[in-house]
């Protein structure tokens, strides 16, 4: 049987960089191959070449037993390859119904719109993936998983044959990928061949047929998920327990951790020592109305290291920003080591010492054109340069200890942070905030993109962090980090705190309480 | 309804104005005054059109008002020259084509920013164009010229009706057909234009070319109102174009805007001027309350935007 | 640089009286009125904002001031001193239009350099025009000191460094670059980022109004088309020094050297004889080649080596 895609020996590099050395890679009808490495493994090239975005310096890509001389994003469209981002290629500005429309007219310039045409086929296209969502509304007002719903449908609509999916769930409630899930299935079962990039190896377990390890730009090999019964795993990706299909199944998890990273790498998280101290954070009915925060009532103690569970969407990042000043609250009392506070920007919550390490790290977390110290002392002008005087010395001084004691790999410090892997990119950020000397640190999925290497490194600076007296709560879809990091775990639902567990629940309970379950 | 809130408050504040001198200088709607107004109004619209395309694609053109100078200046002399005037109208047109035509190819093709490169170019062809006449008005030129030789009467309802149809045919583009859809799509998110093969960097070339064949043409329009040709003519025009597209909802972030309120914004500016004369107001007040009025109505969209968010 | 020095050699061969003191300084006083509005345009091209409505604020502070002074009878220190608040307070007002209500700087200033010319036109009825300044006034503009050293320069040089220390050494400058490359990003660093905008313009307002009264003890009369065009020769001096107008790239001293390279080609193609058209020509095709130029030298450059960026834009490798 001829597999959907071939790729052999294909490699790629930009001027000194290789980022794909001899890479083949098989796609077959009505599978779900997943594709999973750590970050600089060379996954986002490979999807470049599939799609056609670039060209390979050497190698075949054969499609359907065919070989594909010259493979353009137009001819990659027309052969029947669509790809799903992680943040879709959509037209803010434009109606769900023209951004569809624009995926399937031709490019031809001159030719009339068929307005009527337009929306009917984008209704028709959204009511297959079933959702709700009105053809007329702006793209600009949906949310990101809406918009992610949309793309989908435009693949589902291009009657693509190969369907790559990049990290798609990153931003979906568990309904979503329960949703997306089933959507996966039903291509599958019609003969379509997925591409499925996921950082969660849950997901993997419980969807991919195939997994395909690379490292360092090489694949390192190619292993059989399940068994060629193909059988429909339980839909619980987040959870730990992975059902019958475990016990029978060709990969272990830490068999694919050490494929990936090439050493054995323990998933075991620093543990906590000592006790906590007084409350630092106390709050009390705090509510926002615009961010559809209300009622949390939560205490984070020094030396404690509290989790902050709960789906996308449950209002995570929001209470953060709340406590952050970016979202003033309009309700209830927030506490300080005992005083009162208000904060209604940023700015304030620095100064009452609350420090904040954002989950969008290119944009939020760093300034990406700024060198790595320009970027650590962005928080402590006031006290590291008094007068508003800029100190050079002492700003170098400052950055080349925490290089040190963050173990930051850089080759110039000089250098702007985008040269920075996201790994170092996100001590960076860390740093920054460190640099303040807070009393309370909001981590926001502080390894999210972060390869494993780093993130353990990261995992032991939060645990040191928390032993020196430090508050920290810490915002994390990763169950098992949640699991593995918190003394005490908040979960929240719909924007309120909906439980708060120990530190040593499992993985079912935190997610029944999640769901509403309890 | 929600989304043409910005044309119909417009066309609303448009009414009002026009309300008000209904009832204190009910001359204004006399009917030659009123055909003046208009085909004063009219080159600006065939403007404030083509800019409109330039910013829907994210993009600014601040040498519009060089480039109409200098297309009224080859109107002139190639009427002069004794070529008819349909020749002469090409001329213009193709004139204005070229001048925008180097804009875009610095910035489609460099990717330089528009801004500097417009200003650049405003400042080039002005300063050229000086040099060039020394100021000198192009003057005798035949009886052709003025009114396409139609009159007074016969030429303004021929300036009304060419901006009309040049209009429509804007309107019609960038609604009903894929050029037209492509440029918003440009302008609202150039990256997934490029990924979706819908090639941002000759639309926007194109958006360039034709603002220059659409001022080149509006150059003529206003042109044949008069019996000479002045190389100071479009002093001021990017402001006013740019300001009738904002005021009409063209939104300086790309992407957004229709040609209706362009026109609801050309009209309402244009209105103000000859209603000073009419109120009795100093006639300096003209740029003040222009102005101020492009203030209002960009301030106006961020309000309700922050609102919104 | 590079072109500073190329003009200087040219305009020595064929301008007559191009390589002297007094020229030099002649050169110097004429340029200080554009010299300070690129100066403060400088910070306000890095916080990746634009301000347009400098040179119509010019004309209509420079308004203001004769009004002051003669139709309200204020001694002219106070006049000044007055005008320098009326600019602070156009600077603020455009602050607020694009901070408060997240306007993009190009519209607002759009609408308020239509606003701001309107204004002094429609004060003037377009034709009134202050003059008849007392001496000693006069003097700033076109008195030397030690008979030598024209009054506005001092002024010119104290501001110069006034401002090249507030964007290079100071914490100020500092923010205003990492607004101009990340505005959130700034804002979730805690910088006050509202502040920081607002103090770039109001200083740029402030300084066009200084630029206004120099203008007027310069040129002795205060008319509404006063500064006309200024705000693009300003930004043009600004990109040719080297600062990018989507902002945090950028530095004072190219500025300066902006500033003067087209002082001097102003100053070089008079002595030579040109006509005055030709400056605005070259200006116009100098910003073009210097602009176009660095973009071809970094395609050229990016072929040979580095990996492209956009590589990178996506998580994961």
């Amino acid at each position: 049987m001829t597999p959907l895609l071939k790729l052999t020996e294909v490699a790629k590099s930009f001027g000194a960089v290789q980022a794909l050395d001899g890479v083949s890679f098989e796609l077959r009808a009505g599978e779900v191959h997943a594709v999973v490495g750590e970050n600089g493994a060379g996954k986002s090239t490979l999807i470049r070449i599939i799609t056609g975005a670039h060209q390979p310096d050497r190698g075949t890509i054969e499609i359907a037993g065919q070989r594909v001389l010259h493979l353009t994003p137009a001819t990659a469209h027309r052969l029947g390859i669509a790809c799903i981002y992680q943040q879709p290629a959509l037209f803010p500005d434009l109606t769900v119904a023209e951004n569809i429309a624009l995926r399937f007219e031709p490019t031809l310039a001159v030719r009339k719109i068929n307005w009527p045409e337009r929306r009917k086929r984008a209704a028709r296209l959204l009511d297959e993936i079933g959702t709700a969502l009105s053809p007329d509304a702006e793209m600009r007002s949906l949310s990101m998983p809406e918009q992610q719903l949309v793309e989908i449908a435009c693949a589902v609509g291009a009657s693509a044959r190969i369907v790559i999916m990049d990290e798609p769930t990153a931003s979906l409630t568990q309904q979503e990928v329960e949703h997306l899930f089933a959507v996966v299935r039903d291509l599958r079962r019609n003969g379509v061949g997925l591409i499925y990039i996921s950082h969660r190896l849950e997901e993997v377990f419980a969807l991919a047929d195939r997994v395909t390890v690379l490292r360092d730009g090489k694949s390192v090999g190619t292993r059989q998920v399940r068994g060629s019964r193909g059988n429909e795993a339980q839909s619980n990706p987040s959870g730990i327990d992975r059902g019958p299909a475990a016990s029978t199944e060709t990969l272990s998890e830490s068999e694919l951790i050490r494929l990936m990273v090439g050493r054995e790498v323990s998933q075991i998280y620093p543990p906590a020592e000592g006790d906590p101290g007084h409350v630092v954070l106390s709050l009390n009915g705090v509510g926002c109305a615009a961010s559809g925060i209300k009622n949390v009532t939560l205490e984070v103690r020094a030396g404690e290291i509290v989790g902050l569970a709960g789906l996308v969407g449950a209002g995570r990042t929001e209470l953060a920003r709340v406590l952050f000043g970016l979202t003033p609250a309009n309700a209830g009392e927030i506490f300080l080591n005992r005083q009162r506070v208000v904060i209604s920007s940023p700015h304030e919550a620095v100064a009452h010492g609350i420090a904040y390490v954002p989950e969008d790290r290119r944009r939020h977390g760093v300034i990406l054109e700024m060198p790595l110290a320009h970027n650590v002392t962005l928080a402590i002008h006031r006290r590291l340069f008094p007068g508003m005087w800029l100190r050079f010395g002492a700003e170098r001084r400052l950055a080349l200890d925490y290089i040190h004691n963050l173990a930051v790999k850089t080759r110039d410090p000089d250098a702007p942070v985008s040269s920075l892997s996201g790994g170092n990119q996100q001590k960076v950020a860390l740093a920054r905030w460190l640099a303040t000397k807070p009393k309370l640190l909001i981590l926001d999925e502080p390894t999210q993109g972060v390869d494993i290497g780093a993130k353990g490194e990261i995992h032991k600076i939060i645990r040191r962090l928390a032993k020196e007296g430090l508050a920290v709560l810490m915002i994390s879809s990763d169950l098992p980090e949640v699991l593995g990091m918190s003394d005490r775990i908040a979960v929240m639902r719909d924007g309120t705190i909906a439980a708060i567990l120990s530190g040593r629940s499992d993985g079912h309970e935190v997610m029944a309480v999640a769901l509403g379950q309890k | 309804m929600k989304r043409h809130f910005r044309e119909l408050s417009v066309a609303a504040t448009l009414a009002l104005l026009l309300l008000l001198l209904a009832f204190t200088a009910p001359t204004f709607f006399a009917k030659q005054q009123l055909l003046t107004t208009l085909t004063t109004a009219a080159p600006l619209l065939i403007a404030a059109c083509g800019i409109a395309l330039v910013v829907i694609a994210r993009q600014i053109d601040i040498s519009i008002g060089s480039q109409f100078a200098v297309c009224s200046i080859v109107a002139g002399l190639l009427a002069k020259a004794g070529l008819p005037m349909p020749v002469v109208a090409l001329g213009a047109v193709t004139c204005g084509a070229f001048l925008g035509a180097f804009n875009g190819a610095l910035i489609a093709g460099l990717g330089l920013p528009s801004i500097v490169v417009t200003l650049a170019t405003m400042v080039t062809w002005r300063e050229a164009l000086r040099w060039w006449r020394e100021g000198e008005f192009v003057k005798d030129l035949p009886e052709g010229f003025q009114w396409f030789g139609f009159g007074q009467a016969g030429g303004q309802v021929t300036i009304l009706v060419g901006a009309a149809l040049v209009f429509a045919l804007v309107v019609f583009t960038m609604r009903h057909l894929a050029v037209g859809r492509f440029v918003y799509a440009v302008g609202s998110d150039r990256e997934s234009a490029r990924l979706a093969g819908l090639r941002p960097q000759w639309r926007t070339f194109s958006v360039f070319v034709a603002l220059g064949g659409l001022v080149g043409f509006a150059a003529l329009l206003n042109a044949i109102r008069f019996a000479d040709v002045d190389p100071k003519t479009g002093t001021g025009l990017e402001m006013q174009a740019i300001g009738a597209a904002v005021v009409g909802g063209v939104a300086i972030s790309g992407g957004r805007g229709n040609l209706w309120g362009v026109l609801w914004g050309v009209l309402l500016l244009s209105c103000i001027g000859p209603a000073l004369v009419f109120l009795k107001i100093p006639p300096q007040w003209e740029k003040a309350i222009q102005g101020a009025i492009i203030l209002l109505a960009v301030a106006a969209e961020g309000w309700k935007n922050r609102k919104q968010s | 640089m590079a072109a500073l020095i190329i003009e200087c050699l040219i305009f020595t061969r064929t301008g007559a009286n191009f390589a002297t003191r007094e020229n030099a300084l002649e050169i110097m006083k004429l340029s200080v009125e554009i010299g300070l509005l690129a100066l403060v345009m400088t910070p306000v091209i890095l916080t990746g904002g634009i301000d347009l409505s400098v040179g119509s604020l010019l004309g209509l502070c420079a308004i203001c001031f004769g009004k002051f002074w003669r139709d309200a009878g204020i001694s002219w220190p106070m006049a000044a001193a007055l005008t320098l608040g009326i600019g602070a307070l156009a600077g603020r007002m455009n602050a607020l239009l694009i901070t408060r209500l997240r306007l993009p700087a190009l519209i607002v200033t759009l609408g308020s350099l239509s606003l701001f010319r309107g204004l002094a036109e429609a004060i003037t009825r377009g034709v009134d025009n202050f003059t008849g300044f007392p001496t000693h006034f006069l003097a700033f503009g076109q008195g030397y000191y030690a008979g030598v050293i024209p009054a506005q320069v001092p002024v010119f040089a104290a501001v110069a460094i006034m401002v090249w220390l507030l964007v290079h050494r100071t914490t100020f400058g500092r923010s205003f670059r990492a607004i101009g490359f990340a505005p959130e990003g700034a804002r979730y660093a805690g910088l006050p980022v509202e502040r920081r905008i607002m103090l770039a313009y109001v200083l740029s307002g402030m300084i066009a109004a200084l630029a206004a009264v120099i203008y007027v003890a310069r040129v002795g009369q205060a008319k509404a088309d006063a500064g006309t065009g200024y705000e693009l020769l300003a930004i043009t001096s600004v990109v040719l020094g080297g600062t990018s107008i989507f902002g945090g790239v950028g530095t004072v001293h190219g500025t300066l050297l902006g500033v003067g390279v087209l002082a001097v080609l102003k100053n070089g193609l008079t002595l030579s004889d040109q006509p005055s058209e030709l400056a605005g020509i070259l200006t116009g095709v100098l910003l073009i080649v210097v602009l176009a130029g660095e973009v071809v030298l970094k395609r050229i450059s990016e072929r040979k080596t580095s990996p492209r960026a956009a590589l990178f834009t996506r998580k994961g490798g």
